[in-house]
């Protein structure tokens, strides 16, 4: 079902286009992507946005170019162009942009370029706009980052006729995948996977007591993670206090920066230290606790979970334990009101949760091939249109040649009766080409 | 007058009573505001609805049964307010009230004397089992809200995505807000029922309608109804605790239903 990346070592010429286009043009996407290119390669094919828009610009300004878009991301960069069919050297041009524009010597990215044309070049289009494509199928960020490739090149003028109407149909698609599909429904990373729990235990998070034991990249985004989905209070215990402080004056800065900046996602958000020797009085504060110190010992034992509940007058308590050796005692899980996951069981979800993606993306391509169908089918459709409108004006010359030939006996006629045989002949020549017409639209060719 | 002013004073009681529930177990203070005046404007009507029946007896002291009913119930009403003026709580008003209005209402309503017309009385009976109906549903929707809570709870602990158990989306705080608040709406409905159900009764039977032992369970459920709410608040009780005390409450309801087929003053029609 998915579409197989074509490994380019020698750039062979256009191959006629199935699609019709190749009377007027090809469309010819060329890329690298994470399996086909190490982030060694990706990194210097990497285009960043504020110099996206001269990139496109250069690129539409290649002889044989007519329309092209870049999508660039941390695990893709892709080249969409409509070509003149008959100016042979357009992809060769392409190339040629590539390793002067890049610096890149041709045997260094060439090994790892793929090429898609026509018909499997809006399949991939399609696909990549989908999330299907993805490192982490189903992830959201993609649709975002191939609008925003698509908004520069429509604002230098690099999409028209073809790539425009072809854009719009990729988001229309990703849109229906996202909605027809659970592809992008659960989380598949650590942190989100612990928000999405977080979530099914209290609901909404606004409001909520986040406390922060020891420090790790991990739990503070986790803890970043919590805040913009609504948590206000943010408590930060650690053996050293400085390091506490620190951390709390880190996510503190963070949050007024993004207030400041008018985040939407920004929420107002207070931070507090506690001194460790104080955790077991304090922790039960907390709504949900995110513990990853390097303690030998259990910091949180089933009679801690206990206490804090009879004192929370058993509002349930969220325990993400990612540190290892565990900090939590997993007895406590047993204890009503306390959910207590480690990193195997955060891991497990996410793992889950791919699978359940995986088992997705089978209907996902479903639709991604029925789209392409649809939209191939529309294409001929448009290229149709020339021949038909000959046919009917062939078919109108000769109605009026016959009525003017007729038109002496004719003469007699009152004007009503005029009137009713020219809707006549022009009723009869509709149905007569009717038929011709339909065929015509099946089979452009 | 006099029994003008002793119904009056039972209308209050019970908007008294009514509306304690909201300000003492509900955590809404405001309530009070309705509560306490129409307490003490009760007190006011019932005190000069006793004096005035006694003057016209020419006895200073309360000797006949409806008197002595009376004065219980002023007394009643008085020490709630003797209670929020020492201690500003309303909490004892959940059942003093009640009872002060029951005891004033024995007084106010004799049987026999159909106060009502044949109209509104069909209206206090439709009421009457329209309300209660709604706290019955509610109480099953509760203890329905209730066994969610657990399978939920049970989905996230056992932390593995158990196919067999349909998917369930609601998160946990949602679910017990659901069979809380159900609680909560069940209340007044309840207290509003039996309270409407007593006038009727009392209208029909007197005061020995309030000795049949399926009147008595009622207020028995009634008081059930109250003890979860509270439990429910103080301890914030959820989860499998949260089922068994509503699964007993629900029990009594069904101690109380089938009770209709059995009593002597409240029985189903026969069709």
């Amino acid at each position: 079902m998915s579409s197989n990346p074509q490994r380019l070592t020698i750039m062979k010429p256009a191959q006629e286009a199935t699609t019709g286009h190749a009377a007027e043009g090809s469309l010819v996407l060329v890329g690298v992507n994470h399996t086909t290119a190490p982030i060694e390669v990706r990194e210097r094919l990497s285009i960043p946005a504020t110099r996206l828009a001269d990139a496109v610009r250069t690129l539409v300004h290649l002889p044989g170019i007519r329309e092209g878009l870049i999508v660039s991301t941390c695990n893709r960069v892709e080249f969409v162009t409509y070509q003149d069919a008959s100016h042979g050297q357009a992809n060769a041009n392409l190339m040629r942009f590539l390793h002067e524009y890049f610096a890149i010597p041709a045997d260094d990215v060439e090994p790892h370029l793929y090429e898609f044309r026509d018909r499997e070049a809006i399949r991939h289009l399609f696909r990549v706009a989908s999330s299907l494509d993805s490192m982490v199928v189903g992830e959201p960020q993609i649709l975002g980052q191939v609008k925003e490739s698509y908004a520069v090149a429509r604002q230098v003028g690099a999409v028209a006729g073809t790539l425009d109407p072809l854009l719009q149909r990729a988001f229309a698609v990703a849109k229906r995948v996202r909605t027809e599909t659970q592809i992008g429904s659960s989380s598949v990373s650590i942190a989100s996977v612990a928000v999405d729990l977080a979530r099914k235990i209290f609901g909404s998070l606004q409001g909520k007591t986040v406390l922060l034991v020891g420090a790790g990249k991990m739990s503070e985004l986790a803890a970043r993670h919590l805040i913009q989905q609504g948590a206000t209070c943010i408590l930060v215990a650690n053996r050293t206090q400085e390091k506490a402080a620190l951390i709390a004056g880190q996510i503190a800065d963070q949050i007024s920066m993004q207030i400041a900046n008018n985040n939407p996602h920004a929420i107002a958000c207070t931070t507090e230290v506690i001194p460790f020797e104080q955790l077991h009085q304090q922790a039960g504060r907390a709504d949900i606790v995110i513990t990853s110190t390097g303690s030998e010992q259990h910091l949180f034992s089933r009679a801690h979970g206990q206490r804090f509940l009879e004192r929370r007058r058993n509002r349930p308590m969220f325990f993400i334990d990612i540190a290892v050796p565990r900090d939590v005692d997993p007895g406590m899980n047993e204890v009503e009101g306390c959910f207590v996951y480690d990193i195997d069981d955060l891991q497990q979800v996410a793992a889950a949760h791919l699978a359940d993606r995986s088992r997705e993306s089978a209907a996902a391509e479903n639709i991604v091939s029925a789209e392409v169908e649809k939209y191939q089918q529309h294409l001929q459709s448009l290229e149709s249109v020339p021949a038909i409108v000959t046919l009917q004006q062939n078919a109108e010359s000769l109605r009026q040649a016959e009525l003017a030939r007729a038109e002496k006996r004719l003469a007699t006629l009152t004007p009503e009766q005029k009137a009713a045989v020219d809707a006549l002949t022009r009723s009869l020549t509709a149905k007569l080409l009717h038929p011709q017409i339909i065929d015509l639209r099946k089979k452009p060719e | 007058m006099t029994l003008l002013w002793l119904r009056l004073a039972v209308l209050l009681y019970g908007v008294a009573a009514l509306a304690v529930l909201p300000a003492a177990l509900y955590d809404r203070p405001r309530w009070r505001h309705l509560a306490v005046p129409c307490a003490v404007a009760a007190a006011l009507f019932h005190f000069v609805s006793l004096a005035e029946t006694l003057n016209a007896a020419h006895h200073r002291l309360p000797v006949e049964t409806h008197e002595v009913q009376s004065l219980l119930a002023l007394i009643l009403g008085l020490a709630f307010l003797l209670v929020y003026a020492r201690y500003r709580s309303v909490s004892i008003g959940i059942f003093v009230l009640p009872m002060a209005f029951i005891f004033a209402m024995l007084a106010a309503f004799r049987p026999g004397q159909e106060t009502f017309s044949a109209p509104i009385r069909t209206g206090w009976i439709f009421l009457h089992i329209v309300l209660l109906l709604a706290a019955y549903g509610a109480l099953v929707v509760s203890l329905l809200a209730s066994l969610l809570y657990l399978i939920q709870e049970r989905r996230l602990k056992s932390k593995s995505a158990r196919r067999w158990l349909p998917p369930l989306d609601t998160p946990l705080e949602t679910i017990d807000q659901i069979a809380l608040k159900m609680l909560l709406f069940g209340l007044p409905c309840m207290t509003a029922g039996l309270l409407i159900g007593s006038v009727i009764a009392q209208e029909d039977y007197g005061a020995k309608y309030f000795g049949d032992p399926k009147i008595l369970l009622t207020f028995g459920l009634w008081i059930g109804y109250v003890a979860m709410i509270f439990i429910r608040r103080a301890s914030g009780l959820r989860g499998r605790r949260a089922v068994y005390l509503s699964s007993f409450v629900i029990l009594v309801v069904l101690f109380v239903w089938a009770a209709n087929q059995f009593s002597a003053v409240h029985r189903f029609a026969t069709p």
